[in-house]
């Protein structure tokens, strides 16, 4: 193994490893000697540094503020008020902007420097300076708070993947409203189980948009929407079509309406208090409707900085993409990427359009540095026999980032051959702390299968059946001390029940993630999936409820549980599977089926589509009713059932064991 | 029309019901020659997915050089595609 990134033999071993030089002009070896200068203690090896920033967390977090250079007001002084994960507050006498932090000139990226760049599938394109990017933030700004939107609103947007959408989330954002999106192809019932939940008072929305070459209008679902939101006082549309938001019974602007009046440029950025929320998120819970994920400005701003300056090693000049749409939180961590000086590269549309390669002829176009993507593309372009490096010229690739679902490990030596000699990134967390507990290090190998490290300040660990933490073997991937990042809340949970429930109930005073992880020795981390019953399909999370709510309104059927199975065959490697029981008399007949699919597609989503539907007797069940998803999951997975002993209907497992449509190829 | 032909069409229209137009493939594909692409009967994506279906179901292998919109964009021209296949053997 090379020092410069070359691969190994193949052999077991790491498939890159980080030039010594490059690593040392990185942004994280910047951060640990000054760090080491600041407490009089150096420490440049990795893994003593990582323990450090989790043992002295307030340290690092203090130190991290300081050297990142966000601007704020206030006292920083105390940097987290409790010692609980569940309540602790970071900075609760610190205030500042989101916006500002985003928009204002920074060393390397001054006003003139490129803040966007976007083009979409049909070749529109659009390229903002942050100079630009900030007048017309301010200027919609102004528009909203004429219009009387003001701090602690909601607004909901059905978004595009483009400038327009970044720039409405940031002029409400900046008037201490919380943003909350959703992309222009999810389905009227998905959209309505997440915005009715907020009471919003503004509405942004596109009117279509373009997938493989064709406009989809969603005009019909925006007036469905309006109709079921009372609160509703605006829309604004964020295209130019004189049809967005017709007939919504509401006024409708344009952003360039809004933005007619300039604001005075120079003006002080109001701030909020560093908890204020920024961003609601939704996230599928195993019941119910989604959960209402509710997070703060400061959190999210100083968790994003960390991950993108120390950890990813952007800086001004880089230019980061992320396969992403306005519904999936890589959208508000993409975002957040201004606040370094990097340049946000956006792309609307479909990935294969207008040729089967155009996300890597859009990277080279656009001189993407750092390119994200997903598991389920990468299986695609394996599956499909493209190499990207023949296709356009990537010699200004620095990294690949892919999270979502687990990346295997035959993808790495894939994108080495492939795409090009740099790393390969694992980074995983999510939408329930808008950033990460595991990803990429300039400074480390990258292992086959495996993110290089931990989060810094974040204090992960893997608990084993017995609850206390393992090191190389399974465990559920735990936070043991607060993070800035958590949420502040969820939404309509006044007594932060729900919050509770669903991280903090399954092992008292430690946030328990949902994930199963794998922590080396080495100090890296290989994700193995979801632990409890979310599903995963293609990187996005669903709830089953959302599934079994649809499925159980056909009269033919009884009960419902929708699953998901590991299947390497699969883009993202695993593929959904819904079993359901019939009425006495019904039959699960093929029309039927297809039936049930197409209900659901329109209702929710192409990717609450199962992969199976199949019949089965009965569900698993305990002693006292309650179904048991997971001992089917144990049994659709081939493996050992846990809680045999607690099921009334064991034999049902059979079942499902001998279904010939549920066997794996 | 020749029983292979109709038998792989046959599958070809069953894996669309099922993956992505839910009962509605035949009324969509209204001409076995007219383009998917076009029509948005499928996706590039899609091609990919169906591909590794077909190499599954009839054990052939697809060289993926060969997915050319002349190849490959039809309902006609993929299944005269398998039909000339040196590996395929029937539809089992």
């Amino acid at each position: 193994m090379s020092g410069n990134g070359e691969p190994g033999p193949g052999t077991p071993g790491p498939i890159w490893t980080p030039d010594p030089a490059v690593a040392a002009r990185s942004g994280l070896a910047a951060f640990q000697a000054w760090c080491g200068e600041r407490t009089g203690r150096n420490r440049p090896d990795w893994q003593a540094f990582q323990r450090w920033s989790v043992a002295s967390f307030r340290d690092f977090w203090a130190l991290f503020l300081e050297w990142s250079g966000l601007a704020f007001g206030g006292d920083p002084s105390e940097v987290c008020r409790g010692d609980a994960v569940e309540t602790a507050t970071f900075f609760p006498d610190l205030r500042l902007s989101y916006a500002e932090n985003l928009l204002r000139p920074l060393p390397g990226a001054g006003d003139g420097a490129e803040a966007v760049r976007f083009a979409d599938e049909a070749g529109a394109r659009e390229v903002l300076a942050r100079g630009e990017l900030r007048r017309r933030v301010r200027a919609v700004a102004e528009g909203l708070r004429r219009l009387g939107l003001r701090e602690g609103d909601r607004v909901v947007a059905i978004a595009r993947n483009d400038a327009a959408g970044n720039v409405a989330c940031l002029a409400a954002t900046s008037l201490g409203a919380a943003w909350s999106s959703v992309s222009p192809d999810i389905g009227t019932g998905a959209v309505l189980a997440r915005f009715t939940q907020l009471d919003p008072t503004v509405l942004f929305c596109c009117g279509s948009y373009p997938y493989q070459g064709v406009p989809r209008p969603i005009g019909d679902r925006v007036r469905e929407l309006a109709a079921a939101i009372p609160s509703l006082r605006q829309v604004v549309a964020l295209d130019p079509d004189p049809a967005t938001g017709e007939g919504t019974g509401r006024p409708v602007a344009t952003l360039a309406d809004l933005a007619l009046t300039p604001a005075d440029d120079p003006a002080p950025w109001p701030r909020f208090p560093f908890n204020q929320p920024l961003f609601i998120l939704f996230s599928s819970g195993t019941t119910g409707a989604p959960k209402c994920i509710v997070h703060g400005a400061g959190g999210t701003l100083l968790q994003h900085v960390k991950e993108h300056r120390l950890h990813c090693d952007l800086r001004p000049g880089d230019r980061l993409f992320f396969a992403t749409s306005a519904g999936w939180m890589m959208w508000n961590w993409q975002i957040s990427c201004l606040a370094s000086g990097i340049t946000s590269v956006l792309r609307d549309g479909s990935a294969t359009h207008p040729t089967d390669d155009a996300l890597w002829r859009f990277a080279a176009d656009e001189g993407v540095t750092a390119f994200g993507t997903s598991a389920a593309y990468v299986q695609y372009l394996r599956d499909a026999e493209i190499v990207p490096r023949e296709r356009a010229d990537l010699s200004r690739l620095r990294s690949i980032m892919s999270t979502g679902s687990v990346l295997p490990d035959s993808a790495y030596p894939w994108a080495r051959d492939n795409v090009g000699r740099v790393p390969v990134q694992s980074i995983s967390g999510g939408t329930d702390l808008v950033g990460c507990f595991v990803l990429g290090n300039p400074a480390l190998p990258v292992w086959p299968g495996e993110a290089q490290c931990l989060g810094l300040g974040m204090d992960v660990a893997a608990l084993g059946p017995d609850g206390l933490p393992v090191t190389d073997a399974p465990g559920e991937l735990v936070c043991r001390t607060p993070f800035p990042s958590r949420p502040v809340r969820f939404w309509n949970d006044p007594e932060g029940k729900r919050f509770h429930d669903a991280y903090f109930a399954q092992n008292e005073g430690v946030w328990t993630h949902g994930d199963r992880v794998v922590l080396t020795g080495r100090g890296t981390a290989r994700v193995l999936g979801r632990s409890d019953g979310v599903l995963n399909v293609r990187g996005i999370r669903i709830g089953p409820a959302e599934i079994t709510t649809v499925a159980t309104t056909f009269e033919q059927v009884r009960a419902a549980m929708a699953l998901e199975q590991a299947a390497p065959r699969e883009p993202g490697g695993s593929r959904l599977v819904l079993l359901l029981v019939m009425a006495p008399g019904a039959a699960l007949d093929r029309p039927l089926v297809l039936r049930i699919k197409k209900e659901l597609s329109t209702r929710c989503s192409m990717n609450h589509v199962p992969a199976v539907v199949a019949a089965v007797p009965d569900l698993p069940a305990t002693f006292n009713g309650k179904v048991s998803e997971r001992a089917a999951r144990d049994v659709l997975n081939g493996r050992p059932v846990e809680n045999l002993a607690a099921l009334r209907n064991p034999e049902s497992l059979d079942a499902i064991r001998a279904h010939p449509d549920l066997a794996v190829r | 029309m020749d029983e292979q032909y109709a038998k792989l069409r046959r599958i070809v229209i069953d894996w669309l019901d099922d993956q992505v137009h839910f009962g509605e493939a035949e009324d969509k594909v209204t001409d076995d020659e007219m383009s998917f692409l076009k029509n948005g009967i499928l996706t590039s994506l899609g091609f990919v997915s169906l591909i590794v279906h077909l190499e599954d179901l009839l054990r052939i292998r697809i060289d993926r050089k060969a997915l050319t919109r002349e190849n490959f964009d039809g309902l006609g021209k993929i299944v005269r595609y398998v039909l000339a296949h040196p590996d395929f053997k029937g539809v089992p």
